[in-house]
C-alpha cells in the first residue's frame, strides 16, 4: 500500500530531514511512527501527500511511484489519503456537518452521496448530536473527531494522522485512538505519528522509530522503546 | 466540471467581492475610469470620423478658368477630373448658372438695381467646376494636379475646418491612449491586490482544500471569477454613464458651437454601442482576468 525506497529529503536550507529511509506498509495495517522532535516524522507525512518531494529515492502509494506523478494527478492521490493534524484545521465559519461535507463538495461527489455519507461518518465518530454546531462550540476531542470524520467521509484507503492526540488529555486521546482502530478495522490502512508512549505501548501495533531522519527500529507488536 | 460546481465557484467569487468591499470598490472604480476613458475616446473618435466623412462628401472646391476658355475645354477637364479616384463628383457651373446664382444671392428684392445688366452676362467668363473629394487626405495632391492643368485661373477651397477637426481627432486619440494605459496599469495592480487579500483571508480554507484533493480549477475558480466580475461591473458602470449622458452632451455641444453646428452631425448611440459594448466588455474582463491571473500564479501553488 505504501512503500519507501531509499528516500532522502534535504531541505533547501541544508537540513537532512530524512536519510535513506526504506520500509513498506501493507494494506489494512495499523502503524505507529515515533521519534524525537525533528526526527523527520512530519516530513514523511508531507511527502506522502506530495506536498514536498524527496531529494532522492522513490515513494509508492498503491503501487504508483508518486515522485513521478504529474501535477494534475495530485488531487487524485490526495483523495485516496485522508489526513488529520494536531490542530484539527476545521473551518470555523462552517457547521460540523458542512466541515465534513466539504470534502465531498470539493471532490464533486453526487449530492446523494453527501446526504448518505456525512450522517454516517458523524454517527461513526459519535457527533450526530452536534452536527449543527460550530467548531468553537466543541471540545478538543470532539473537534478531532470531526476532523477524522472529514478525513474518512470519502472512504480513502489510507488515513494519515500527524500527532492526532497532541492537544488532548489522556482520556480523550484514548477515545481518538479507539476511533482510529475502528476505522482501521473497516479496512483502512492507518498511519499514526505520535509521542503518546502509553498508547503505543498498550496497543501492540507495528512501531517504526525514526532518529535524525533514519529508521532505527521497526517492530511488529512493538513498543515506544525509548525515553523522551 | 459539474454545473453545480460552477455555480458554487461563482457564489464563492461573489462572496469574495462582498467580503472584501473596500478593495473591490477601489478595483471597480479604476476599471470603470479606464473603460470610461476608452468609451469616451471611442465615442468622440467615431463621431469625428463620421462627421469628417459627411464633410468630405459635402465639401469641395471651386475651380475657375482663364478668360476665353471654351466650354468644350472645361468639359474636357471635367472628364479628366472625374476619371481620378480622389474625386467624388464634379459639377459644371455654366456662366448662366453662375450669374443666376449670383443674382439670387445678392440681388433678391433689389431687382431694380439690375436694370443695366439686361441681356448681358457680366460673368460670361466665370464658368467653373465644383469638385467634391472622395477622400480628404488626398486633397492637397489633387489641388496641385489641378493647378498644373492648362487654363486654370484659381482654386477656392475650404479646408480649414477639416484640418482643425483632423488634428483635434489625433489629439484626442493620443491623449486618451496615454490615459488609458496609465489607468490600465493601476487597474491590474489594484485587482491583483484585491485578489491577494482574498487569498490571504481564505488561506486556511485553501490549504484544507488542497489536502482533501481539490483540483486546481476548484481552488482558483473563485478568484478568477472574482476578477471577471470586477471587470464586468467595471464595464457596465461607465457604459451606462456614457449612455445616459450622450444625448445631453450632444445638446450642449451643438448649442455652444453654433457657428460650426452645420458640420456637427452625431451618430446614434446604438450604432456606437454595437461595437463599443463588446469591445469594452472584452477589455474589462481581460483586465479583471489578467489582474487575478497575476496574483493566482504567484500565491496559489498546489
Ligand atoms: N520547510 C522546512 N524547511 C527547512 N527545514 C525544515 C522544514 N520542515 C522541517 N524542517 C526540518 O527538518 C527536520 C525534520 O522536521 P519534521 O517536521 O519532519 O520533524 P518531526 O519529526 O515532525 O518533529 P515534531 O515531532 O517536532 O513534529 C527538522 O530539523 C526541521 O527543522
Ligand atoms: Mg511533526
Amino acid at each position: 500500500m505504501i512503500r519507501l525506497e531509499n528516500v532522502t529529503k534535504v531541505y533547501p536550507n541544508g537540513v537532512k530531514a530524512l536519510d535513506d529511509v526504506s520500509f513498506e506498509i501493507e494494506k489494512g495495517a495499523f502503524v505507529f511512527i515515533v521519534g524525537n522532535s525533528g526526527s523527520g516524522k512530519s516530513t514523511l507525512i508531507k511527502m506522502l501527500m506530495k506536498e514536498i518531494n524527496p531529494t532522492s529515492g522513490s515513494l509508492y502509494v498503491e503501487e504508483k511511484d508518486i515522485t513521478k506523478l504529474r501535477r494534475s494527478k495530485i488531487p487524485k492521490l490526495r483523495r485516496s489519503i485522508g489526513v488529520v493534524f494536531q490542530d484539527f484545521r476545521l473551518l470555523e465559519k462552517m457547521t460540523i456537518y458542512n466541515n465534513v461535507a466539504f470534502t465531498l463538495k470539493v471532490t464533486e461527489a453526487p449530492i446523494r452521496t453527501i446526504r448518505r455519507n456525512v450522517p454516517m461518518v458523524l454517527s461513526l465518530v459519535g457527533l450526530s448530536q452536534k452536527a449543527n454546531m460550530h467548531p468553537k462550540q466543541l471540545s478538543g476531542g470532539e473537534q478531532q473527531r470531526a476532523a477524522l470524520a472529514r478525513a474518512i467521509v470519502n472512504n480513502p484507503p489510507i488515513l494519515l494522522a500527524d500527532e492526532p492526540t497532541g492537544n488532548l488529555d489522556p482520556k480523550t486521546s484514548w477515545e481518538i485512538m479507539k476511533l482510529l482502530l475502528d476505522i482501521n478495522l473497516r479496512g483502512t490502512t492507518v498511519v499514526v505519528v505520535t509521542h503518546d508512549k502509553e498508547v503505543v505501548n498498550s496497543m501492540k501495533k507495528r512501531v517504526i522509530t525514526l532518529r535524525e531522519g533514519r529508521v532505527i527500529r521497526d517492530m511488529q507488536k512493538g513498543d515506544y522503546g525509548y525515553e523522551n | 466540471m459539474k454545473i453545480r460546481t460552477i455555480f458554487y465557484l461563482m457564489g464563492q467569487g461573489f462572496m469574495n467581492i462582498i467580503k472584501n468591499q473596500l478593495m473591490s470598490f477601489a478595483s471597480i472604480t479604476t476599471i470603470s475610469a479606464c473603460i470610461f476613458m476608452v468609451g469616451i475616446f471611442y465615442t468622440v473618435s467615431v463621431n469625428m470620423d463620421y462627421m469628417l466623412d459627411a464633410i468630405e462628401t459635402t465639401m469641395g472646391m471651386t475651380v475657375f478658368f482663364d478668360e476665353g476658355t471654351s466650354e468644350e475645354q472645361i468639359i474636357e477637364i471635367k472628364s479628366l477630373l472625374e476619371a481620378r479616384s480622389e474625386v467624388h463628383k464634379v459639377n459644371y457651373i455654366s456662366p448662366e448658372e453662375a450669374w443666376t446664382n449670383f443674382k439670387n444671392e445678392y440681388f433678391t428684392g433689389k431687382e431694380d438695381q439690375l436694370a443695366g445688366f439686361e441681356g448681358e452676362n457680366p460673368l460670361k467668363d466665370s464658368a467653373s467646376l465644383e469638385v467634391y473629394f472622395a477622400r480628404l487626405e488626398t486633397q492637397k495632391d489633387l489641388v496641385a494636379y489641378i493647378e498644373a492643368l492648362p487654363n486654370v485661373r484659381n482654386i477656392r477651397q475650404a479646408e480649414q475646418v477639416v484640418e482643425i477637426m483632423q488634428s483635434f481627432n489625433t489629439l484626442v486619440r493620443y491623449s486618451s491612449l496615454v490615459l488609458v494605459a496609465i489607468l490600465l496599469i493601476i487597474s491590474i495592480f489594484l485587482i491583483s491586490n484585491t485578489i491577494r487579500l482574498g487569498i490571504s483571508t481564505r488561506q486556511k480554507e485553501i490549504e484544507i482544500m488542497k489536502y482533501i484533493g481539490a483540483k486546481d480549477a476548484f481552488i482558483k475558480g473563485p478568484f478568477i471569477i472574482e476578477g471577471a466580475i470586477i471587470g464586468i461591473i467595471g464595464t457596465v458602470i461607465p457604459l451606462s454613464i456614457i449612455y445616459v449622458f450622450y444625448e445631453r452632451v450632444i445638446e450642449v455641444v451643438t448649442t455652444e458651437f453654433v457657428l460650426i453646428s452645420n458640420y456637427l452631425i452625431f451618430m446614434n448611440i446604438m450604432d456606437i454601442y454595437k461595437n463599443l459594448v463588446p469591445m469594452a466588455a472584452l477589455f474589462g474582463i481581460m483586465i479583471g482576468l489578467i489582474g487575478s491571473r497575476v496574483t493566482i500564479h504567484k500565491y496559489l501553488k498546489v
